[in-house]
């Protein structure tokens, strides 16, 4: 095939990602837009964006799209994806569009979809929206149909009013936390040193500026968070929280100024809101760590599993009127604030488990088994990766597996390790994920599995 | 009209109605494209206040933002301030949202470059060529055009009209005047000005909202309303605009409209007090021009019809004014643009100074009529219709610039040529009286009609 496979732009599910000013462009957000006006239909769109610079660029493009279908556009401007879909959810609009490419670099952006419910296209909506895409015949309104575009600067608030709703502010008050955060100058640097002060906490904030570009690349992972955890040890802070660029992901750094990995993130929401007695069970996906069966078994309460992408976490949440849901990148969903993965949320959250146990977060984080788990990928032309994942299924055999899951690529599952291969949404790569009790287990069983899916290609 | 028919894409810019032709994603590719042909820089782009202009003003932002353009949005103003605001602001370019006289259904870009003047006719194909060839310079993320506001366009538009014109003699005077905005971008603006010169303002269709409560042309059939009000407030004068304030028509205390031709005469009349000079305008613009240069010791030179036209040959002659019959009026001491504010400061100050009324000044010049007309012809057909005019008045005097210009003894002329946006021939005819007007044209229809059927 001679299509060039290094072209970065993936229209999947999760949305339509592309590097501007190569496969982003003008023309495809307009498409885009108004494919989804046409698939919604004529009424309220709510359209946010986090900060990077190309936001501005395509936030018009999305404007004139939606408008041109008929839409009633409303521009929520700055704000966390959490903060639309509360948006969305909580009023009649049709949709919404979230500008933002989440932890990706700032060379990228990306259209995320929502329905009125304010939770991801599932898959058949999303290939209905590709399909009306791709026919490109789209809804145009008449001149004297079209709608000028609204603002509503206040959604971001509303949404720190949700959350803060389900936390009992005087409690973590008295706790006199002080918390450290890096918001990566991203969506949430308006709200989140704000959330915490209502919250009582003293705050120590950093990249908290929306107009500078990210400081780092705006994924929480440990590798990102150095600056944070030089300033928790500097500052003496209790924790540092870290955010992606648009408020789904949220990365924790302990008061000993350690990353534990944004695999944690999940376990300590899931201590707060099970042992508080909120009921249902835990929604996790596929690659997502042990240690949350250990926390849910800790509660008797059940793990449901579900593939990877953020609207199977939504979906299943609702279905199994879970307790909380959420999966290992560091986005949790507070199911009584929103079915969105939320990083405000789940500061606050974790941020109420510190007050209400009185520990420290070191000493929570120890009460959760440890695990290593190691994230590799493996670059893989699009064209190629489910290709090359139908060839791996076919050769597997290990000794130490007990169960062979192939609902979202392919997981052996051992009593004490797994190991789960599967093809990005996002980027045109495969991922192997491996989690075993001991570091070198989990990374001799991720080598293999780089090792194997590099001999197909 | 279906919406593929309804498209024109051609050197005046890109027009189309809204939810048929007109799309964003048409609009995106041009913004693309004249990002790409002016390699970067600062476009200023203003609207008339259309209910599409918005849906537009987007598209083409995010079009020039990516090709690394940034974009000064001077918001919902008369084209021609938007002009003035690409000098201003010493931009490398400016587009405007607007159909001018054309429904409100319709809308268009038109693109001008850092001297605020149009496009002409071959940077227009440079531009045209950077379109089909498809091939935009998209920036990437870091390279990207910033946008920003400027509120302040229409103030410093008027500033400069208001600083070029006597107003201490239109407010001795102190006339009442009524003014048609047609719902369009010239309301408030006109209305500033004008009570800004010490005259007693009535204005009617003055809320900018785009939806327009008679046909935007201002010629005399579209201004019943303007001639009504004129009588009911014993106004001095009415004026009646086009959407986008590059028009303007002039209604008389006796409330007869009294024709857009008068607009050019009576501003020229003014303007050629500069003199002597050279005024230009272009070859379907009546020969009350002639009159005034001649009063003044004046030339007149005729260029192609066409805004751009005349403002270049008026930078090139160093012309002390000039415009176009159909009302609009170029005042080169402000900007090479057709410009309302500019003309009606113009004719206040001629009334006040001559102390003249709108009738008396009208009938100061040799009593005219002009006819304009049209005979469908499809554009591969327009050079045979040409050629049988040209066959047919063989022996007369001739212009062949464009089309073909024919005169006639007692003054009377006959231009017939192609129309640059629709399939049809124009023929414009001039005479002393209505009826010899209409034999000229009628007569020069019947050939036209003959050579293509």
């Amino acid at each position: 095939m001679s299509t060039d496979v290094s072209r970065p732009l993936k229209i999947t599910i999760a949305g339509v990602r592309g590097v501007v000013g190569e496969t982003l462009t003008p023309d495809l957000l307009v498409n885009f837009s108004q494919a989804f006006g046409t698939w919604t239909g004529a009424g309220r769109v709510l359209v946010s964006r986090d900060t990077r610079p190309s936001g501005v660029m395509v936030a018009p493009c999305v404007c004139s799209g939606l408008t041109a279908a008929g839409c009633e556009v409303v521009d929520l401007g700055v704000c966390p994806t959490a903060a639309l879909q509360l948006a969305v959810r909580s009023s009649d609009a049709v949709g919404g569009i979230a500008i933002t490419a989440g932890h990706n670099d700032a060379s990228w952006n990306a259209l995320k979809f929502f329905r009125e419910d304010g939770i991801y296209l599932n898959p058949k909506q999303a290939e209905e929206l590709l399909n009306v895409y791709h026919q490109k015949e789209f809804a145009k309104a008449r001149w004297d149909e079209l709608r000028p575009v609204g603002r509503d600067d206040d959604a971001g608030r509303r949404h720190l009013e949700a959350v803060l709703a389900q936390l009992d502010v005087e409690a973590i008050g008295a706790a006199g936390l002080k918390i450290a955060v890096d918001c990566a100058n991203g969506a949430c640097s308006e709200f989140t040193p704000a959330f915490l002060e209502r919250l009582g906490c003293e705050v120590v904030a950093i990249n908290d500026d929306p107009e500078l570009p990210f400081p780092h690349e705006p994924r929480p992972t440990p590798p990102n968070l150095s600056q944070l955890r030089a300033l928790v040890r500097a500052a003496g802070a209790d924790a540092g929280f870290a955010h992606d660029a648009d408020g789904d992901r949220l990365g924790v750094v302990t008061e000993e100024g350690e990353a534990p990995g944004e695999e944690y993130t999940l376990c300590l929401g899931a201590e707060m809101v099970l042992g508080r007695g909120d009921p249902g069970p835990v929604v996790t996906n596929l690659s997502t760590t042990m240690a949350v069966d250990d926390v849910a078994r800790k509660y008797g309460r059940e793990v449901i599993r579900t593939g990877i992408g953020q609207v199977f976490i939504a979906e299943s949440a609702v279905n199994y009127a879970a307790a909380i849901a959420g999966e290992g990148s560091g986005g949790i969903v507070f199911p009584k604030i929103n079915y969105a993965h939320d990083s405000i949320a789940a500061l606050g959250h974790i941020v109420a488990l510190m007050a209400e146990r009185g520990q420290p977060l070191s000493a929570l984080i120890a009460d959760i088994p440890r695990y290593t788990i190691v994230k590799r990928e493996v670059v893989c032309p699009p064209q190629r990766a489910y290709s090359v994942l139908e060839e791996l299924r076919r050769g597997l055999e290990a000794p130490w597996a007990d169960e062979i899951n192939l609902d979202d690529g392919v997981k052996l599952i051992g009593e004490d390790r797994w190991v789960h291969i599967r093809v990005s949404l996002t980027e045109p790569r495969i991922r192997v994920i491996a989690e075993a009790d001991a570091r070198g287990l989990a990374m001799d069983l991720a080598d293999e599995y780089v090792r194997r899916t590099e001999r197909l290609l | 009209m279906s919406g593929i028919q309804s498209l024109k894409i051609g050197v005046s810019g890109v027009r189309g109605i809204v939810g048929q032709s007109l799309t964003p994603q048409l609009v995106v590719g041009f913004a693309e494209a004249f990002g790409t042909y002016l390699d970067g820089g600062v476009v200023v782009i203003g609207r008339d206040p259309r209910p599409s202009g918005e849906m537009i003003r987007d598209a083409l932002i995010g079009g020039l933002l990516s090709t690394g353009c940034s974009v000064i949005d001077v918001g919902v103003c008369p084209t021609p301030t938007m002009q003035h605001a690409v000098v201003d602001l010493g931009a490398d370019g400016g587009i405007g949202i607007t159909a001018s006289h054309h429904p409100a259904g319709w809308n268009a870009l038109k693109f001008c470059r850092e001297d605020g003047v149009f496009l002409n006719e071959h940077q227009a194909e440079e531009l045209l060529s950077v379109y089909h060839q498809g091939a935009f310079v998209l920036r990437g993320s870091d390279e990207l055009g910033r946008v920003g506001r400027d509120e302040g366009a229409i103030n410093r538009h008027l500033t400069k009209v208001l600083m070029s014109v006597d107003r201490e003699a239109i407010a001795a005077l102190a006339p009442r005047v009524v003014v048609d905005s047609v719902n369009g971008a010239g309301a408030d603006c006109a209305e500033g000005l004008l009570q800004k010169m010490g005259c007693d303002v009535v204005a009617i269709n003055d809320v900018p909202t785009g939806h327009f409560p008679r046909d935007p042309e201002p010629i005399p059939e579209n201004l019943g309303q303007l001639c009504a009000a004129v009588l009911q407030y014993g106004a001095d004068i009415g004026f009646g605009q086009d959407a986008d304030g590059d028009r303007l028509s002039v209604v008389s205390a006796e409330g007869v409209a009294i024709g857009e031709e008068f607009t050019l005469a009576f501003a020229a009349d003014v303007m050629a007090e500069r003199g002597p000079g050279t005024l230009v305008t272009n070859l379907s613009t009546s020969r009350m021009i002639d009159e005034v240069a001649e009063r003044h010791g004046c030339t007149v030179m005729r260029s192609r019809v066409g805004e751009v036209n005349v403002a270049e040959t008026m930078m090139a002659e160093g012309a002390i004014g000039g415009g176009e019959g159909n009302g609009g009026v170029i005042d080169p001491k402000l900007h090479h643009c057709r410009d309302n504010l500019a003309a009606m400061a113009l004719i206040l100050q001629g009334m006040a100074r001559r102390r003249v009324s709108v009738a008396e000044w009208a009938a100061s010049f040799r009593p005219s009529a002009i006819i304009k007309d049209r005979v469908p012809c499809r554009a591969g057909h327009t050079q045979r219709a040409v050629l049988a005019l040209q066959r047919h008045y063989e022996g007369r005097e001739m212009d062949r610039t464009e089309g073909v210009k024919v005169f006639f003894e007692d003054g009377a002329w006959l231009h017939a040529r192609p129309s640059n946006t629709e399939p049809i021939i124009r023929v414009i005819a001039e005479a002393d009286d209505s009826p010899t007007a209409r034999e000229l044209c009628d007569e020069a229809m019947r050939v036209v009609a003959e050579a293509v059927a």
